[in-house]
């Protein structure tokens, strides 16, 4: 029987990871070629171009190296093709996963258990880019209606605007959190040295002025978390199924 | 700002045709290209999935972010501009590497934002990250990570993909908790992330629990809405969530 990992890295997944990094590429020098020519009449010099592409490249590099970390934490669960997309583009390691998570939920099986069969996995992967094509289609959708200046959407009241979404996020990720808890203390423990180690990198972050960290925190959690989840499996405090 | 003249205007909305045409037309691109690879894992290999399986699993996903795939781009149209939306909301990371970088050129280039020249600088600063962030993941992820990952014992990828969830849940609750600053609306969230899924799901069941945090969300909003504080004012605020 085939393994997860060979689904996961089947030649076509990679064609449409490549493809989708290819897409990019291409979007970039359409773009780059706009800005060129109509640059100048707007003051915006070949030089100002050279400038701001290097400048935005250059500040790019830490953030790009933190989704690398966690991109790579994840290569076990949905092998290379499905993290270069998913998590290295489009959605983000949170959304993401828990996209997964709830997909895997309606098939009676968790993610990483002996539950997560590459069936599991497939109608995961299915959920996930689904829902992250439903940004770009909003995207598709909402750019120009906004570009036209459409008044009632102009109109949402801020206080809503600042509310909900929070809320919305808030609440998802609490949620998908809290549900973690009953499945073992080594869920536990992992839950909570992450939430702490975050905090940790936040203050820090603050106190030292150190914003490189705010970035790094994620990847810096994840991995401690699961050393901390490595050790206390190995003590037998893990899922007793 | 030196008013525009006609050849300015005219070469501005050539720039402007070029990138709202071309970039509806490579983000829907890029979408379909990522639709590839899970349409033949669904559809052309060995598995036999029943279509409900996949309208469920969807649903259970969609019941919970369906708010946030229409008020993102809503929320962030205002800084990235028409051009860029259609850059950001496929590279991704947008809160956390974009929006700096673009901050980054501005002020290399000294541009003054809400200028012309400000548009141009994000939109090559997007262009730049985009490249840098293209060559690390294809570098580091797809050919060292994959590398790596084969290296590595089984004993240790078995446990990173058995508590790769915890470990990044709990930190993506504090890191957004500590981004929006609204103490108030964590609670809610966690007390009812707490009352659904430990109290209401042992209780009620599987095909509950496959809702369950769509429920969390939808008692989240509604409780954040009517319990909030009426006294302070809500500026609109771009890229409320840090995390994405």
């Amino acid at each position: 029987m085939e393994s997860l990992s060979d689904y996961a890295n089947r030649p076509v997944l990679w064609l449409s990871a490549l493809a989708v990094f290819a897409v990019i590429i291409l979007q970039t020098v359409i773009y780059m070629r706009a800005a060129r020519r109509a640059g100048p009449s707007v003051g915006f010099t070949p030089q100002d171009l050279r400038e701001s592409f290097r400048a935005g490249g250059v500040a790019a590099i830490g953030p790009s190296l933190a989704v690398v970390i966690v991109a790579i934490a994840l290569l076990p669960l949905f092998g290379a093709p499905a993290v270069l997309v998913r998590i290295g583009l489009v959605g983000s390691a949170a959304t993401e996963t828990s996209s997964a998570n709830l997909a895997a939920g309606t098939m009676d099986a968790a993610l990483g258990g002996s539950s997560w069969t590459p069936e599991v996995f497939a109608v995961a992967f299915m959920a996930m880019s689904l829902s992250g094509g439903m940004w770009m289609i909003a995207t598709l959708i909402l750019t120009p209606m906004l570009k036209r200046g459409d008044t009632k959407l102009r109109a949402v009241n801020p206080a809503l605007m600042a509310i909900v979404p929070s809320a919305a996020l808030l609440a998802a990720f609490s949620s998908l959190g809290i549900a973690e808890l009953p499945k073992s203390s080594v869920h536990i423990i992992t839950v909570v040295v992450s939430a702490l180690v975050m905090a940790v990198c936040l203050i820090l972050a603050k106190t030292l002025h150190a914003p490189w960290l705010r970035e790094w925190g994620l990847g810096f959690s994840i991995i401690v978390g699961l050393v901390v989840a490595y050790f206390a499996h190995g003590a037998g405090l893990g899922p007793t199924a | 700002m030196s008013a525009p003249t006609d050849a300015s205007a005219a070469s501005y909305a050539d720039y402007d045709r070029t990138t709202s045409r071309w970039g509806r037309g490579t983000m829907l691109m890029g979408l379909l290209a990522s639709y590839v690879g899970p349409l033949y894992l669904v559809f052309f290999t060995d598995f036999e999935i029943p279509l409900g399986d996949l309208v469920t699993g969807f649903l259970a996903v969609a019941a919970v972010f369906a708010v946030i795939w229409v008020i993102e781009p809503i929320t962030y149209y205002p800084v990235l501009g028409p051009a860029a939306m259609y850059q950001a909301f496929m590279i991704g990371n947008i809160a956390n590497k974009l929006l700096p970088s673009a901050i980054v050129a501005q002020a290399a280039i000294d541009a003054k934002p809400g200028t012309r020249r400000a548009e141009f600088a994000a939109v090559m600063a997007i262009c730049g990250a985009a490249v840098v962030h293209i060559f690390s993941l294809l570098l580091f992820v797809g050919l060292l990570g994959t590398w790596l990952v084969s290296v590595v014992p089984t004993a240790i990828t078995d446990i990173a993909r058995l508590y790769i969830f915890p470990a990044i849940i709990g930190a993506v609750i504090v890191q957004l908790a500590a981004y929006v600053k609204q103490p108030r609306i964590t609670i809610i969230a966690l007390a009812m992330g707490a009352l659904v899924q430990l109290l209401l799901v042992p209780v009620l069941g599987p095909v509950f629990r496959n809702f369950a945090t769509a429920v969390v969300v939808l008692l989240t909003m509604v409780l954040a809405w009517v319990l909030r504080n009426r006294k302070t004012e809500h500026p609109p605020v771009a890229g409320e969530d840090g995390v994405l």
